[in-house]
């Protein structure tokens, strides 16, 4: 069953002359617990394609199905609640709210979908920081406090999970943890990972590899075997 | 360099001009307030002093006493210039045919002007055998009297039509106060009348005395002077000796001249506050907004002092412009205040001048305003990290729980988001201590102001409902007899008549005099009530009540002794402190009617009657029904006396209202700069919430909750501030002349808490819209989410 499908997916920004179009006619199709990595240069429409993907923004043209719901034509308040269950983002800059403790910045989300303390703790343990549950975020690292933004975004147990540049401000063996934690979702929790970077290493990772040049799908390569998060070199 | 950081600073300017012309008008408010009113400060004080110099006025004003022992006295006392006797008697007169009133004759020799207390003839001519009276100005007014027109003075052998010569004015009766006891007159009730001193000989003996009054050479030292002649006078048995500056109206005046002064920097400080404030706040988020400008200027080799000074001419700038068109206002605000108050009070003598000192003076407080309220913001746009500051990232800072999850262990179950509420209070220190400072400057400001205008409503409902209970007080033309107070009684529409004995009297204690008003009433009087540390009480069989001011000024308590001199009936008695009442207006001291008539040698001492009306009598009416009686020579209407309190009170009010409305505005400002940061400092952690499917509604409560509980914090604070502000505030005005206690509703307490939760409310409302408008997508492409 596809989880996301595409078909002829545009936005474009502005009008007349100086329009850009960041996206062009994309069309994709991804399945339940597949691990997806989109790869382009700046500019190519990666974050877009995230963006419309997670009902964040709205296409331009054309129709996004994710986990069987027509994203074309909702409105704002439609699009929040679509994000609230079925999708779960994971961005550069971890963005986790100071003042809450890891458990507790997961339990903000967990909420949201009746979702209780052991899970969000469930959540935590799944990432590897089921001891660092109090601990507030100025006292975790770069790659803990992803990974519990990873925790963030699952515990809600969304279908998808969208991320953005993960490993964009870790160094290398931090990196190598989240990307594990990240693989693990799709292979052993079957949830769709669509990860977005544009380090060309992390693609080795990829069951299949999306490239995207000036808003188009300039290729789509599976991978016969992807790599572990700790074969990546960057 | 420099040159395009200006161009910069211009084009940021037209970008918000909007914003900046209102600090601007802000500033320039401001500063024509301060030079208005203390340009109005100094006019006024030179115009007095101009008149007083005109006019003569007496230094030192004698009363009772071995008249010719003092004159003779003074006169070889060192500093003394001219002394002086005249005769003053309080009697009914009668204007317009049928109003009867009461009269301050006072007397001005025959032939030409007084040489001390002389009158300025505004219209008509100086009073002769023919005309041998000449009004004074209020009066005239009031009744639209002029040269030619006749009044009706009671004689000894009843009603004399006496011609008007003229009116005038004086510097003695500026305001025509009756006494200190009674600054506010009630023009229907009291007047004053220049007389001919020969139609004051002819007049009863009874409530004329003569008057002492003496100038003093230039350079002398004054009070040591006052003192010298206050203790001569006092030895030579005079009732009361005045110095110019206690004079009633003098004193009248000098409340209002305070109250300029005051006004010169309390309206200057608010509006620069004001103004302060909404530069610091449009800085602030100026710098936030220019955090990547600022970063790559400072990446590209610009000093941090060139960035900071940058920053910090905005508020220069702001207030130049503003003391560049505040100044010259302000000057000119001076004269017209001046022109209008004079013209209001119908002052005859009028300084107009603009004060060069006073313009430098704005303009100094106008650049201290602009650079104090920039000085923080462009010291944070000095101290930003480039690297961070490009990357547009605003640190977030550490996280913890607050003392109160400790205290209250429950609240750790609360639900995630409410924990962030509860700790995004404390997340910024800064941002928490100036808004909770904010908010208690605020609440401190509307609690002090509306707090002074309750203690004043209540103390003159106080005064005019619950301890003068009479609703009429009329004089006879004979003594207050039981069959005179009978016929009173008997009108219809009076409800209850009482005979009174309101008598000049003289208290001495060891330490001290004081000259006032002896009130005697029937013990079981129902006409005045008597409060004793808070509780009505009867008056004493023996002793007597003073007003509370004298416990200070006389330095008596209860049980002491004091001498009392009542003149009018030959009294000189020693009588015992029986207690303090406390009244607002005026210092009074209360006697029992039989006691006082004891002390008399058995004389009815009782000259007025007060009364109240039977339910339904209209007060006019009843004006017109008690004055046409024979027996009735004057008519005062109390509660006319308390409106006219309450017209006083307008200035006060709008002052009090500008204040108030201050300080929302300032409330408002503050708490719109930290909500401005607070959500500028969190566009990413809101939008990872909009993403994560958060709706923008719960994040509007959130942040909504946030605020009103920083607020709340400030509130109570406030509140302390606010009533102990307030307390300093009546206590300054507080003298014999007035005793303001401090009384605040509760209900002002609950309003003014609502009023800065509602400025708060209001003041997140753009920022909501802001949260409402954010774009999820375009955070996440900027910031990289």
């Amino acid at each position: 069953m596809n989880v996301i499908d595409l078909h002829s997916a545009t936005r474009t920004f502005g009008e007349g002359p100086t329009a850009v179009r960041a996206l062009r006619g994309v069309d994709l199709q991804l399945d339940q617990g597949e691990f997806i990595v989109v790869l382009g240069p700046s500019g190519s429409g990666k974050t877009t394609l995230l963006n419309l993907i997670g009902g964040i923004e709205e296409a331009t043209s054309g129709r996004i199905v994710v986990d069987g719901i027509d994203l074309t034509n909702m409105d704002e308040d439609e699009r929040t609640e679509f994000r609230r269950s079925h999708v779960g983002f994971v961005f550069q800059f971890f963005n986790l709210i100071p003042t809450l403790t890891a458990l507790e910045n997961v339990q903000l989300m967990a909420e949201l979908v009746g979702k209780n303390h052991d899970d969000s703790l469930s959540a935590l343990d799944a990432v590897g920081l089921a001891d660092r549950a109090d601990h507030f975020p100025g006292m975790l690292s770069g790659g803990e406090q992803q990974r519990v933004a990873i925790a963030r975004a699952l515990v809600k147990k969304p279908p998808l999970l969208l991320v953005d540049e993960p490993t964009g401000s870790l160094d290398l063996d931090t990196g190598r943890q989240v990307l594990t934690q990240l693989r693990a979702v799709a292979d052993r929790d079957r949830r769709t990972v669509l990860l977005v970077t544009h380090n060309a290493a992390i693609g080795g990772m990829g069951d299949r590899v999306v490239r995207l040049h000036s808003g188009e799908i300039a290729s789509i390569v599976s991978n016969e075997r992807p790599l572990g998060a700790e074969e990546v070199e960057w | 360099m420099v040159s395009i950081l200006h161009r910069k600073l211009w084009r940021d300017l037209r970008l918000r001009r909007s914003q900046f012309v209102a600090v601007i008008i802000t500033i320039v408010l401001g500063i024509a307030l301060f030079g208005g009113t203390y340009d109005a400060y100094q006019n006024l004080t030179d115009s007095y002093h101009q008149l007083f110099a005109n006019l003569n006025t007496a230094d030192m004003t004698i009363a009772g006493g071995q008249t010719d022992a003092i004159v003779q006295g003074v006169k070889g006392v060192s500093g003394v210039a001219d002394v002086t006797t005249r005769i003053v008697a309080d009697v009914p007169v009668q204007v317009n045919g049928d109003h009867k009133m009461l009269g301050r004759l006072v007397g001005i020799p025959s032939g030409g002007q007084p040489s001390i207390d002389q009158v300025d003839i505004l219209s008509g001519s100086y009073p002769d055998v023919s005309a041998p009276v000449l009004i004074e100005q209020h009066m005239a007014q009031h009744f639209d009297l002029k040269a030619g027109d006749t009044i009706q003075v009671l004689g000894t052998n009843g009603w004399v039509d006496e011609k008007i010569a003229g009116v005038g004015a004086s510097a003695e009766y500026l305001w025509p106060a009756e006494s200190r006891q009674q600054i506010i007159p009630s023009f229907d009730d009291f007047g004053i009348v220049f007389a001919d001193e020969s139609l004051l000989a002819a007049l009863p003996s009874t409530g004329a005395h003569t008057e002492v009054l003496v100038t003093y050479k230039s350079g002398v030292d004054t009070k040591g002077l006052d003192q010298l002649l206050e203790d001569f006078a006092k030895n030579n048995g005079a009732t009361n000796a005045t110095p110019l500056a206690d004079l009633p109206s003098n004193a009248a005046l000098s409340e209002d001249l305070s109250g300029f002064q005051e006004m010169s920097l309390m309206f200057p400080l608010l509006f620069l506050a004001a103004a302060g404030m909404a530069t610091y706040v449009l800085l602030t988020r100026l710098v936030l907004s220019q955090r990547g400008q600022v970063g790559l200027l400072m990446a590209s080799g610009f000093r941090k002092r060139t960035v900071f000074a940058h920053y910090l001419e905005f508020g220069l700038f702001a207030a130049i412009v503003g003391a560049a068109f505040g100044a010259p206002l302000g000057g000119l605000l001076g004269s017209v205040i001046s022109k209008m108050y004079t013209g209001a009070l119908s002052i005859p003598a009028t300084v107009t001048t603009a004060h060069l000192s006073t313009a430098l003076i704005g303009v100094v407080f106008a650049l201290m305003a602009g650079a104090l309220s920039a000085l923080a913001p462009s010291m944070r746009a000095a101290k930003l990290v480039p690297a961070q500051a490009m990357r547009g990232l605003i640190p977030a800072g550490k996280g913890g729980s607050t003392w109160i999850e400790r205290v209250v262990p429950p609240l750790g179950r609360l639900p995630a988001r409410w924990k962030a509420v509860l700790r995004g209070v404390g997340r910024n220190r800064n941002r928490t201590l100036s808004t909770v400072i904010g908010v208690v400057l605020a609440v401190t400001l509307i609690l002090t102001f509306w707090g002074m205008i309750d203690s004043i409503q209540v103390l003159l409902s106080r005064q005019f409902d619950q301890v003068n209970r009479q609703n009429a007080q009329v004089y006879l033309t004979g003594q207050a007899t039981p069959d005179a107070v009978a016929e009173i009684a008997a009108e219809s529409g009076v409800a209850h008549a009482e005979a009174v004995a309101d008598l000049p009297v003289s208290i001495q204690s060891t330490t001290g005099q004081y000259h006032t008003e002896l009130l005697g009433f029937r013990p079981d009087t129902t006409l005045h009530s008597f409060i004793v540390k808070g509780h009505d009480v009867p008056l004493p069989s023996s002793g007597v009540y003073l007003g509370t001011s004298l416990e200070k000024d006389l330095g008596v308590k209860v049980g002491d002794s004091v001498t009392i001199d009542v003149p009018d009936v030959n009294i000189h008695t020693t009588q015992t402190v029986a207690g303090f009442v406390s009244e607002p207006l005026g210092t009074y001291a209360y006697i029992s009617l039989p006691e006082l008539t004891t002390l008399a040698g058995g004389a009815n001492p009782a000259n007025t009657v007060y009364l109240t009306y039977a339910p339904g009598a209209q007060p006019e009416t009843m004006r017109n029904e008690l004055s046409a009686l024979p027996a009735v020579g004057a008519f005062v209407d109390s509660q006319a006396l308390k409106s006219m309190a309450q017209q006083f009170m307008g200035l006060f009010y709008a002052f009090v209202g500008v204040m108030l409305a201050l300080g929302g505005l300032m409330a408002f400002a503050l708490i719109y700069n930290t909500i401005s940061a607070n959500v500028a400092e969190r566009a990413s952690e809101v939008a990872m919430m909009r993403a994560g499917g958060i709706s923008r509604h719960t994040i509007s409560r959130l942040l909504t909750s946030e605020n009103v509980l920083l607020t709340l914090i400030g509130v109570i604070p406030g509140l302390l501030f606010g009533y102990v502000f307030a307390y300093y505030g009546l206590s300054v005005y507080s003298s014999d002349l007035f005793k303001w206690d401090l009384y605040i509703r509760p209900t002002t307490y609950v309003f003014t808490v609502i009023a800065i939760i509602i400025a708060a409310l209001l003041s997140q409302r753009p920022v909501l819209r802001a949260v409402q408008r954010l774009d999820v997508a375009t955070v996440v492409r900027e910031r990289s989410l």
